[in-house]
Parts: structure tokens; C-alpha cells; sequence
């Protein structure tokens, strides 16, 4: 059964962005609506003329550019790349004015816009057929999911979070105390409240609320909200005594309060202490409404509820002290969901929408007097919304100090783009180490990757959802609740007293809905009712029994979006339910993935609902006892981590190198190379697909957008030039075009308008026109009139690309005797030094602000070379140590030469087995003429292989006798050579080549510059320095430290030790102390010495130098 | 021979210009070492040789309404007898208005520098077991005959060892 066609499936037809297309799709289809809906309307309060405006319909329109010109013009992503505009489309609202509620006026008005996810369904690519697309320019296969902002692609990537409005019970030691909370982090829309309840060691239990700067007693709130007598309060936690035991010290400490009135001034003291008796009051009932498990309500109606709900915290609390119950687990995936950017964005509509209504308001009241909808529409200021989402996603500043949410999308190829749109970053601050937070969970099975991480700070922190996760899209609660009450489930209120006693609890949607005596059969007819399509298949359904009897069963309801889902085949008395006809048809087409799902085969679970199932890995192992099967055992890994061919024979670390690495190296990133202009780009000239697949590569598109090339590879030593992991490269290989890449870096330059009517040209700057900064004629040479170098010009590091002159920075006023006229400055772009190539292509066009831009992209062929960077598919990383002529280098008995040589000892320390097999398949698929599959634990195996390679008259361990290119003598020992599929990744030689003798140096501390851009100098550090003094070469410190670094002169008085300065009249250097008394003496000293004398003298401090005679 | 100079009068193909000049250089062409001489060892000094040293190959192609294929069977040469070994081998695919117009310059090389230059594409020295015998076994890429190549590569030999001979006054 080929069960790896559904999530092909899956994959083909939700596309590898879908997280972020959905959740941006639903906040433009209903998310930006309710929160418009949130506020309703503005009231204009002014003493003539009340009225107000009340906002109907939100309308999203087409996305757009207004030029400066005013006029308005529909674009594609690709003009907002180029030209350096932002992708958005503009918001209409409709907007009534209603006087005493009589519709006065109605009209719909430009509020902001909105930044468009390329792809989604507001973008107009998202309606084209794929020739389309190529028509217009734009890569098929190019998964959107992005922003574009001030032309610069930006991702909103998926931040993992707590799942609101759960209870978890945790113990926590606090200097030999043991301390039991009950935590919820209570969240509506836009607004978050935790609250902590705790059991410290005297028994007594507390609530912390974020709105009260102390701890309150728990029987004063539930008196407070509407419980009144001790028993009811107890009822409400628990029937059962034990539990009810555990309360006494509680009751004890709020023995002076009986009434809700009482209750409500014992807070209302505590929380507004010393007000007046009203405002106390009426604090006290704002934070029983807004303070307290907001998600339940905000009115008194709910006071009911959230009196039920904080009960059953209680009880959780206290099973768990009694131990009943195991402390949850934080790290448990059903505990967290991940936001991506339609929530993101909803968050910062809301708030740039309120900004914008709040100024509106302010306005029209300002004004005063004049009314009606032309008032209104002056008012409105569509900036306020613009500039805030546009800036949020530019920056990545979302406000509240949550910094680097968005990140420019990674282009280096395909596959590193695939895998940014899937990243998900953990809110937990990488500089503490967390440890658990970092552990892969056992409930990350299938929904994180297990392997792609980074090393480093963010490991752990930051992953990559797998091949075969899905994202939850919310649904509806009331119609879930619907369904439990068909099934019999008893509302808090309605439930009578056993069945509060023994039922046990369901929450649905983080609310505390009733009870039912029958757990699992409810748990298992609403599973039947979810596969017969009655139920949202994102809805997941839980339960969890305790460890001890005498707790109560559970029941989770979740219907919220963000759960990472994953599908599972459902086994039914030992056989699962799919069949291969199904498979058949969903092969043919006939069928889809979602399809199943309706069938009733397959269940979408999270990770709450899979702690119900049991789950069989394959047919094989399959028992009576299983729930489900999983679908495919390759789809748990990411996308990176699953092109890697043959992983479960690697070390895992090996695997997480790979991941990481692959985003690195050169490919095809897309077919739009010829207009695309991003700063900083590669192209692998003859990119290869992989001989050895793995079943993600087709899948993903690898094999349209390949990252390497298939080498021939041999493993043995090579007089040393390949040791500590270099590689020895075939020069005849090179001269065929192995790894030779192009590297792009576009210039830009635009022209700005300045005040007072002066512009930027784009001229040839001329030696005659006073112009400052004049770089010299020749660096001018390759532009032509326009300002722009022509097209296919080779130019180097210092040659102007963009010719631009500038007017003066400050106006100064007007010298008389200034012989030459007014200034120029040059501001033109010039090639970086250390670069070279030839232009590319150059691209004269407009920004929004009307001025003319450039970008010229230069291209660099990069032919591979001593020191360029390459790396296998199993983290074995190397740099060319070496390029052999090819009648140097081994062969074997037919004439085979390899293109690579790798040494020995990269292998039995790191263990990636995973190499060999792929070397030796890679072997085989080159005689059959076959790619081979080398998906992880399904591929062909090394038995297999040994098979092919067998018939094809070669050893079946992909050993060969080979002789020496030099000597033509045979090598003593066989040698394993085979095919590699081999990455050049983006780390060259010619980027990072730097030295220096003499250079600039840095004006405030007359030390040389730093960095290769700078021309810097290498830094003589301290531990050099340590090695010269242990040598005793003193001359040689003060050589490199003094007198070829900063030395400078400053002149010393010799009585006072403070430095002397000159005095133009006398003609000498004075020491403003001692004046006539003072003998000055010169001092040799390094220039960032007397800078620090400096620094320190201004700070009030005297640092005096003293001086005397050399003895 | 192989081409070593490319002059693009025209590309409006997705090739650069220097991949374009790559991919000509590595056609295999057909050689006769009779008639042409090492462009090093031509008297004419020129930049782009003379009829001595090297050979022109013209490439004159377009798209007009469909995408085409270039192969190397429309190089016109200016000598019949050094022509691509193939005239099926792809150099560029050419979209619609795109244009292709180069003259290439075929010269004499040696395959220690560049891979272009290679007369053979497998040549295997193995032990036959007996003492100091040794089989060789050469399969050519079609430029020259391996009979060719062998003598060839014999006499230069020779020419080397002589040389050495007389540096070191041995001869």
C-alpha cells in the first residue's frame, strides 16, 4: 500500500505555505471584519451636535499602487520587488452617520492598506493558471506565503505560544517549599490575563490576578462571585471530602466574610487601597468582569461560569497535591499552538484601527461644528493604518517589545526558501537555558522535525514543522457544544448531583461546559460523529483519565487554530480502514486526502488526542489493540531534513548539521534570475538533481530546483592535501563546469528631491563642475550620459556604477570670497571593493515617491577554487584543499576518475553511514540509469544495492581495485568510490580573501579600519601579544603595538603630569598649572592613550602622566 | 582542436556570454594535427591566429516563432574537415526573438590546460602482472584516432626525452 500518495497529496494540494495562506486567508475573509465589529461605532460627543458613526462592511480591494501622480494602478508582486514599493491593497469601510439613530449619510472610505501575502487569495497571482504566471514572470512553483515591503520580501514566521485558557497544574520548589499552582493564561482577542492560583506550605490558597497588586484569598472571590455559603463553595470545587478537606484553612482565613457585598469591599480595599468607598466597589467589579478569567465574559452574567471554572482549577490543584493527577507538562505540543500571520497582523490591525478611530474621534470633535460625510472622510487618516502594518512588517517591531517577528525571506535557493516559510520561533528568550524547552518532546512526532534546528543559542528554540503536519483553522464552538448536548452531556447547570460527583468534566474551547457519567463512550461517539463529517475534522476531542480513581475523568474539546494536527489512518479490529483502491483512486486523481477524512479512514489528531491512540508505525507490527497507523514514517521530517538521502543510517547530529547546512548551499532558486533584484544573489551554472532521491524530492520540487551536482567520489588520503576535511577536486572537472556558479549583488540608486527644490542628477560627475568628493576620471569611465554603466561592462571594485550628484548637505550662506560657485557633492555608487563581474543587467524605473531608481546587478562567475566551500548531504563539510590535473589523479581498471577525493577519517568518529549507501546508490542508479530512492527507512537498501552493482560486474561494497594517476602502480588496498550528490555552499574564497600592509585608519582613534569592506587591518590581539612577551621580542611589540600602529607626540609637564598644550602666541607649549615653573617634555604614546587621557579628563578625572629620565 | 576565442557579435540568449564561450569550448572537434600548428608555435602573432593556427567556426541562430534548439551541427566552419564529432550536441535553447550570432575560434591545445584539449576521454594504464609490462588502454573522444593519439603522445614523448637529453648534455 502506497500510503506516501496522501501526503503527496496533502503536500500537492495545500502547497508548502498553507499555514501561513490560510491563516492570513481567514483574517481577511472574517478576522478583519469582527475586529472592525469589535469597536461598531464611534460616538462624536460635541455639545451642539451629537452624533455618531457606525462602521458596516469592510471591503478589501485589488492590490494597488498610487503614483505620485495620483494615478492608481492594479500591480503583481514582481513591480512591488523591483521598484521598491510595498504589495498592498487598499481597505474600504463602509460608514454610517447616524444622528439620534436616523441614518443621515452612508459611504464607503479608504481607511489604510493592507500588506498583501503573495498567493493569498487577495493576490492576483493566486488566480493564475501556471502559464499565466510564467506570462507575467513569476515562478510557478513559488509557494508565497510572504510579504513584500519597500520591495523586500519579509516573512511573518510562525510563533509558537502557550494555548490560551487551559489549566495547568504544576509544583514548583521554592527553597525546600513545595508550592502548588494552577496557572491560566485567560485570553480574548487582543488581551491576555494570567492567572495563578497557589497552595503554599500553610495550605491556604491564593489567586494572583494581573489587575491586583496582591494575592486574594480563593473563598473571598467565589464568595465575591456569587457563592455564598461555605458548602456550595466546596460543592463547586469538589464532592469529594478528601478534596474538600484540603480546603478548611481556606474557609478559616475568610471567616469575617458571608455576603457577595462583603466579599466585593474585602477586594475592593485590597486592590484600590485607600479610595473612596464607591470607586473601590467599583473596582472590585471590573476585576471580577475584565480582571478574571476574561474568556468566559466580561459581564456580570458569567460571574456564574467563572465561579465553576476556578472551582475546577481548584480541584485540578489539589488532586494534584494529593497525587492523584501527574503535574502537566509545559512542553507537551497540546499544550502550545502557533500563531502565524493572519493572527500577527490581526493584532496589529487592531490596534493601528483604534489608533485610527481615537484620532478620528479627536478630530471631529476639534472641528466641532460641521458635520456630514465629507467631515468624516477629511478626518479619516489612512496613514495611521498603512504606516503601522507597513513599518511592523518592515522592521519586524510588532509593538510591546516583541521584536524580529518578520525576517527577510531567505532566497540562497529553492530549499532554504521552503524551509523559511515553515520555521517557527519560540517566544522563550534564548539567552537562559531552558533546557526542557529545547528537548525534542515525544509529542513532536510528526509535527516538528527531529532533526532541523540551528546550533547554537536558538537550538531547540527555533524548528521546522514537518512534512506531514497540519495546521489547525479555527471552527466553531457552539456548534460543537450542540453536538455534546446531543450526546448527552450535562451542563454545569443542569448537571445533578452524581453526575457532578462521578461524571467526568468536559471543557470545550477553554470553557467549563457540564459533565457526562460516560467519558469514553462520549469521547467515542463524538470521534464517529467527527468521521461522518458532523464535526469540523480539526476539531480534536481528548480524554484523560487519572492515575488514581478517586479523580475525575477529563474531557478536552478544542476547536482553536494553531494546533499542529497530523493525519493518522485509522485501524479498526486490527486492519486499517484504507484500502488499496482507495490509494488507487487518489493516484488516478479520483480521489483527495480530504476525502479520507470523510470516508472515515483517516483522523486529523493533535497531540492531546493522540495521547488516546494507539498507533502502529506499520501493517507489519500491527495488533488488535492499535487505534491508528501512521500514514508515512518519512513525512515526520521537514523539509529539509527529509531530502536527505538514507538518514536513519546517520549519526542524528549529522542530520542537523545537513539540515542547517543545505539552506547554504547553491542552486536554482528560480527561473525569474534574469529580473529578479535581490541584493545578494548565486546560480549553480549546471545544477543536477540528486541520483539518489529521497520521495520529498520530486514532492518539493527539488528536481526542478536542484542544489548541487552528482559527483564521482572516492575516499582515500591524497598527500595530505585533503586532511582535516579538505577535498581534492579534479581539475578537468572544474574545466567541465563542476560547481561553477554566477554570484549577483545588485547597486541601487535612486534620486531624492530635496527641500528647496533641489534634486539628485544622474550625470557623469565632471572634473570642471566643482563637485566634492571627484573620484578621479577613470573610475568614471563605463558610465555613459544617462549616469548608468552600459550593460555587459566588466568592472571592478571602485568603478562607478551609478553616476549621482547631490546637493550640498547644509545651505550655507552665501561666501563672498569664495572664489568657486556652489557645490556639488558626488554621491555616486561605485562597485564594493574586492568585487568584480560584469553588469547584468540594468533596470531604470520609478519609486513611489516619483524619483527615478536604478539597480544595476553585476555578475560574477565563480569558477570553484583552493578554499571554496562544499558539503555531502550528511554534514561532512570540506574546503578544496587542492586542484589535481586529471592525469594525476587515481583511477580505477575502466578509466573512472573521480571528480572529488574525501578523506578517511571523515567517517568513523562521525559515523554517517548514510554517505556510504548513498555512494554506493548513487553508483548504481548511474549503471541502471535509474534515480534510486533513498528515503528514510523505506529506501532501497545497501543489500539491494550491493545487488545491482553486483550485475553490473563491480563489488557489491562499492569497493574498486584503482591505480595511482601518478605513478600508474596499483594501491595496495581496494578503494570505495561512488556517486555523491555534493553542495557548493556560499562561503567562497573570493568573498572572504583579505590582507593588508598599509591602509586607512579610523579618524577618532587613528587605528586601522576594521573589516575586509574597510580594507581593515588584522588585529594584533592579546594573545599575540602574550606570545611576543613570553619570547622576550620586546622590540618587536613596541614595532607592531607603537610605532607602526597609532604613535603620536603629546607634550607632558613634567611637574604636574598633565598634558601641556600649545600656545600659538608664545610660541611654545604652556602647562596651564605650573605655568613658568612647568618643564615640558615630549612623550612617545599610542594615539588611543591619549584619547583615553582625553575621556578621562573629561569626566572630571586627572589622569597625570609622570615623567622622568630614561637611567 | 577546440575553441579557445569567441567573438559574440549577438546573444539575446539566457547564456551569458562567457557560458556560452564555455560550453563552445568543450565541443569535441574533428582534428588533423597535419595541417594546424600550436597557436605558441605560429609565427603570425596574432590575438586570433591565422589560417596556420587556428580555425573559424561561425554560429549564426534565431528563434523566429517557436523555441528552437541550437546544436552543434549549425557551427559553419570555415575548414570541412574540423567539425563538432557530433552534430546532435545541444549548445543553447533559444526562445522566441532570442538571437544567437558568434564567430569561434578553434585552436590547437594541450589538455594539461584545459579539459577541452583532452584527446581521450578514458585512458587506463594497468599492471598485466609480469614484471614491467604494463596495458594501456585508450578510448578517444573523436577528434583524433587512438592510433593517432598513441603516436602523438609517443613523439611528443620523444621530443620531451630528447630535450632532456640535450639540456643535460647527454646527447
Amino acid at each position: 500500500m502506497d500510503t506516501w500518495l496522501i501526503i503527496e497529496d496533502i503536500l500537492r494540494k495545500e502547497g508548502i505555505a498553507r499555514q501561513h495562506l490560510n491563516s492570513y486567508n481567514e483574517f481577511i475573509e472574517r478576522g478583519i471584519q469582527s475586529i472592525v465589529d469589535e469597536i461598531g461605532s464611534v460616538e462624536i460627543e460635541s455639545l451642539t451636535n451629537p452624533y455618531k458613526i457606525r462602521f458596516g462592511r469592510v471591503k478589501l480591494g485589488t492590490p494597488r499602487v498610487v503614483e505620485i501622480d495620483g494615478s492608481v494602478s492594479n500591480i503583481l508582486p514582481l513591480e512591488g520587488r523591483l521598484r521598491n514599493m510595498s504589495y498592498v491593497a487598499p481597505i474600504h469601510l463602509e460608514m454610517v452617520v447616524e444622528e439620534n439613530g436616523i441614518v443621515r449619510e452612508q459611504q464607503t472610505q479608504h481607511v489604510g492598506d493592507l500588506p498583501v501575502m503573495v498567493r493569498s487569495d487577495l493576490c492576483a497571482l493566486s488566480k493564475m493558471t501556471e502559464q499565466q504566471l510564467i506570462d507575467v514572470g513569476d515562478d510557478p512553483n513559488d509557494p508565497g506565503g510572504y510579504f513584500i515591503v519597500n520591495g523586500s520580501e519579509r516573512v511573518i514566521v510562525g510563533l509558537e505560544d502557550l494555548s490560551p485558557n487551559k489549566i495547568i497544574v504544576d509544583m514548583e520548589k521554592t527553597g525546600g517549599n513545595e508550592v502548588f499552582k494552577s496557572k491560566i493564561y485567560s485570553s480574548i482577542v487582543g488581551y491576555r490575563a494570567k492567572l495563578e492560583i497557589s497552595m503554599k506550605k500553610d495550605g491556604a490558597i491564593n489567586i494572583k490576578l494581573p489587575s491586583s497588586p496582591v494575592e486574594l484569598p480563593l473563598v473571598i472571590i467565589m464568595k465575591a462571585l456569587g457563592i455564598e455559603t461555605d458548602k456550595d463553595i466546596a460543592n463547586a470545587i469538589s464532592s469529594h471530602s478528601e478534596i474538600q478537606d484540603l480546603l478548611e484553612v481556606s474557609f478559616e482565613k475568610a471567616t469575617e466574610v458571608h455576603t457577595v457585598q462583603e466579599a466585593l469591599v474585602y477586594i475592593g480595599n485590597r486592590v484600590a487601597h485607600g479610595m473612596v468607598e464607591e470607586y473601590r466597589l467599583r473596582k472590585a467589579e471590573s476585576l471580577l468582569d475584565w480582571g478574571l478569567l476574561p474568556h468566559l465574559g466580561r459581564t456580570p452574567n458569567e460571574r456564574y461560569d467563572k465561579s465553576m471554572f476556578l472551582g475546577e482549577a481548584v480541584s485540578k490543584l489539589l488532586e494534584l497535591k494529593l497525587g492523584w493527577i501527574d503535574p502537566d507538562d509545559k512542553d507537551h505540543y497540546g499544550n502550545k499552538v502557533i500563531k502565524f500571520a493572519g493572527q500577527m497582523i490581526a493584532d496589529l490591525f487592531r490596534t493601528a484601527f483604534r489608533n485610527l478611530i481615537r484620532d478620528m474621534k479627536y478630530q471631529l470633535e476639534r472641528t466641532g461644528q460641521r458635520r456630514g460625510m465629507n467631515v468624516v472622510g477629511a478626518a479619516i487618516r489612512p496613514g495611521i493604518i498603512t504606516d503601522k502594518l507597513r513599518n511592523a512588517i518592515a522592521t519586524g517591531n510588532w509593538g510591546r517589545g516583541k521584536v524580529g517577528v518578520t525576517q527577510l525571506l531567505d532566497r540562497t535557493n529553492y530549499l532554504s526558501t521552503l524551509s523559511h516559510l515553515r520555521r517557527i520561533q519560540s517566544p522563550l528568550s534564548r539567552s537562559q537555558p531552558n533546557f526542557e524547552a529545547r528537548d525534542l518532546h515525544a509529542t513532536h512526532f510528526g509535527r516538528i522535525c527531529p532533526n532541523e534546528t540551528p546550533e547554537g543559542s536558538n537550538c531547540g528554540l527555533v524548528k521546522n514543522i514537518a512534512l506531514s503536519a497540519i495546521i489547525s483553522v479555527s471552527s466553531s464552538a457552539s456548534e460543537v457544544i450542540e453536538r455534546l448536548t446531543e450526546l448527552g452531556v450535562k451542563t454545569t447547570k443542569e448537571a445533578d448531583q452524581t453526575t457532578r460527583a462521578d461524571g467526568c468534566r468536559i471543557f470545550v474551547d477553554g470553557r467549563f461546559l457540564g459533565y457526562v457519567l460516560d467519558g469514553e463512550g462520549l469521547v467515542n461517539q463524538f470521534r464517529q460523529q467527527r468521521r461522518q463529517g458532523n464535526i469540523h475534522p480539526h476539531v480534536s476531542i481528548s480524554y484523560v483519565r487519572p492515575k488514581n480513581e478517586k479523580a475525575v475523568g477529563r474531557i478536552y474539546v478544542d476547536v482553536a487554530a494553531g494546533r499542529v494536527l497530523r493525519p493518522l489512518l485509522i485501524v479498526e479490529g486490527g486492519q486499517p480502514l484504507l484500502t488499496d483502491e482507495t490509494i488507487q483512486r487518489i493516484a488516478k486523481g479520483e480521489l483527495s486526502w480530504k476525502d479520507l477524512i470523510q470516508m472515515g479512514v483517516m483522523d486529523l489528531v493533535d497531540a492531546n488526542e493522540e495521547e488516546n491512540c494507539y498507533v502502529t508505525i506499520d501493517q507489519k507490527s500491527l495488533n488488535r489493540d492499535h487505534t491508528h497507523m501512521e500514514v508515512y514514517p518519512s513525512a515526520i521530517f521537514g523539509v529539509t531534513a527529509s531530502m536527505i538521502p538514507y538518514p536513519e543510517h546517520n549519526q542524528s547530529p549529522r542530520n542537523t548539521y545537513e539540515s542547517a547546512m543545505a539552506k547554504q548551499s547553491l542552486g536554482f532558486p528560480a527561473p525569474t534570475y534574469g529580473y529578479n533584484t535581490l541584493v545578494r544573489q548565486h546560480l549553480l551554472v549546471y545544477p543536477q538533481p540528486s541520483l539518489v532521491a529521497t520521495k520529498s524530492t520530486p514532492l518539493l520540487n527539488l528536481d526542478q530546483r536542484p542544489t548541487g551536482q552528482n559527483a564521482i567520489v572516492a575516499v582515500l588520503s591524497y598527500e595530505g592535501y585533503n586532511i582535516e576535511d579538505a577535498i581534492i577536486v579534479n581539475k578537468a572537472a572544474i574545466d567541465r563546469g563542476f560547481a561553477r556558479s554566477f554570484f549577483y549583488r545588485l547597486y541601487e540608486g535612486e534620486a531624492k528631491q530635496y527641500l528647496g527644490g533641489m534634486k539628485d542628477n544622474f550625470e557623469i560627475p565632471s572634473a570642471e563642475s566643482n563637485i566634492r568628493g571627484y573620484r578621479g576620471e577613470k573610475y568614471y569611465r563605463l558610465i555613459e550620459s544617462d549616469g548608468v554603466v552600459m550593460h555587459e561592462s566588466v568592472v571592478s571594485g571602485g568603478d562607478v556604477v551609478i553616476g549621482r550628484t547631490s546637493p550640498p548637505r547644509f545651505m550655507e550662506e552665501y561666501k563672498e570670497f569664495e572664489i568657486k560657485g556652489p557645490y556639488r557633492r558626488d554621491t555616486s555608487i561605485a562597485v564594493r571593493p574586492s568585487e568584480t563581474g560584469t553588469v547584468d543587467a540594468v533596470f531604470m524605473t520609478q519609486n513611489i515617491e516619483g524619483g527615478q531608481l536604478f539597480k544595476v546587478r553585476v555578475r560574477d562567475m565563480r569558477v570553484p577554487e583552493i578554499g571554496d566551500k562544499f558539503a555531502s548531504r550528511h554534514g561532512q563539510k570540506g574546503v578544496v584543499g587542492l586542484v589535481v590535473d586529471q592525469e594525476d589523479m587515481p583511477y580505477t581498471e575502466d578509466g573512472i576518475v573521480p571528480d572529488v577525493i574525501i578523506n578517511p577519517h571523515a567517517f568513523p568518529s562521525r559515523m554517517t553511514v548514510g554517505q556510504f549507501i548513498e555512494s554506493m546508490a548513487g553508483k548504481a542508479a548511474a549503471l541502471t540509469g535509474h534515480p534510486i530512492d533513498g528515503s528514510a527507512f523505506t529506501g532501497e537498501g545497501p543489500e539491494d544495492i550491493g545487488t545491482i552493482l553486483k550485475k553490473f560486474g563491480f563489488n557489491s561494497t562499492g569497493k574498486e581495485v584503482m591505480y595511482d594517476g601518478r605513478t600508474g602502480r596499483k594501491y595496495a588496498v581496494e578503494i570505495f568510490i561512488g556517486v555523491v550528490y555534493y553542495q557548493k555552499l556560499h562561503h567562497m574564497v573570493a568573498d572572504k580573501i583579505h590582507a593588508r600592509a598599509r591602509g586607512q585608519v579610523q579618524m577618532l582613534t587613528k587605528q586601522p579600519t576594521e573589516g575586509r569592506a574597510r580594507g581593515g587591518g588584522l588585529r594584533f590581539g592579546e594573545m599575540e601579544r602574550d606570545c611576543l612577551i613570553a619570547y622576550g621580542a620586546a622590540m618587536v611589540l613596541k614595532d607592531r603595538l607603537l610605532d607602526e600602529a597609532d604613535k603620536t607626540k603629546i607634550h607632558v609637564c613634567e611637574k604636574c603630569g598633565l598634558i601641556a598644550f600649545h600656545d600659538i602666541r608664545q610660541r611654545k607649549y604652556v602647562c596651564r598649572i605650573d605655568g613658568e615653573q612647568s618643564q615640558i617634555s615630549t612623550v612617545s604614546i599610542a594615539y588611543a592613550f591619549k584619547l583615553l587621557l582625553q575621556e578621562m579628563m573629561s569626566l572630571n578625572i586627572a589622569p597625570r602622566l609622570l615623567v622622568k629620565d630614561k637611567v | 582542436m577546440a575553441i579557445d576565442e569567441v567573438v559574440i557579435l549577438e546573444n539575446s540568449s539566457v547564456l551569458y556570454d562567457e557560458l556560452m564561450a564555455h560550453r563552445l569550448g568543450l565541443l569535441p572537434l574533428k582534428t588533423d594535427l597535419e595541417r594546424y600548428i600550436l597557436p605558441e608555435q605560429c609565427d603570425c602573432r596574432s590575438p586570433l591566429g591565422c589560417p596556420k593556427c587556428r580555425v573559424l567556426l561561425v554560429l549564426d541562430a534565431q528563434a523566429r516563432d517557436r523555441v528552437v534548439t541550437i546544436y552543434s551541427g549549425e557551427l559553419v566552419s570555415e575548414d570541412k574537415e574540423v567539425i563538432p564529432i557530433s552534430d546532435k550536441i545541444p549548445i543553447v535553447k533559444l526562445a522566441t526573438g532570442q538571437k544567437v550570432k558568434l564567430e569561434a575560434y578553434a585552436k590547437l591545445g594541450r589538455g594539461k590546460d584545459h579539459a577541452k584539449w583532452q584527446p581521450v576521454s578514458a585512458s587506463v594504464l594497468t599492471e598485466t602482472g609480469k614484471e614491467d609490462e604494463f596495458e594501456l588502454y585508450i578510448e578517444s573522444v573523436g577528434s583524433l584516432t587512438a592510433p593517432t593519439i598513441l603516436s602523438k603522445a609517443a613523439e611528443i614523448l620523444h621530443d620531451k626525452l630528447n630535450q632532456f637529453a640535450t639540456a643535460k648534455g647527454l646527447a
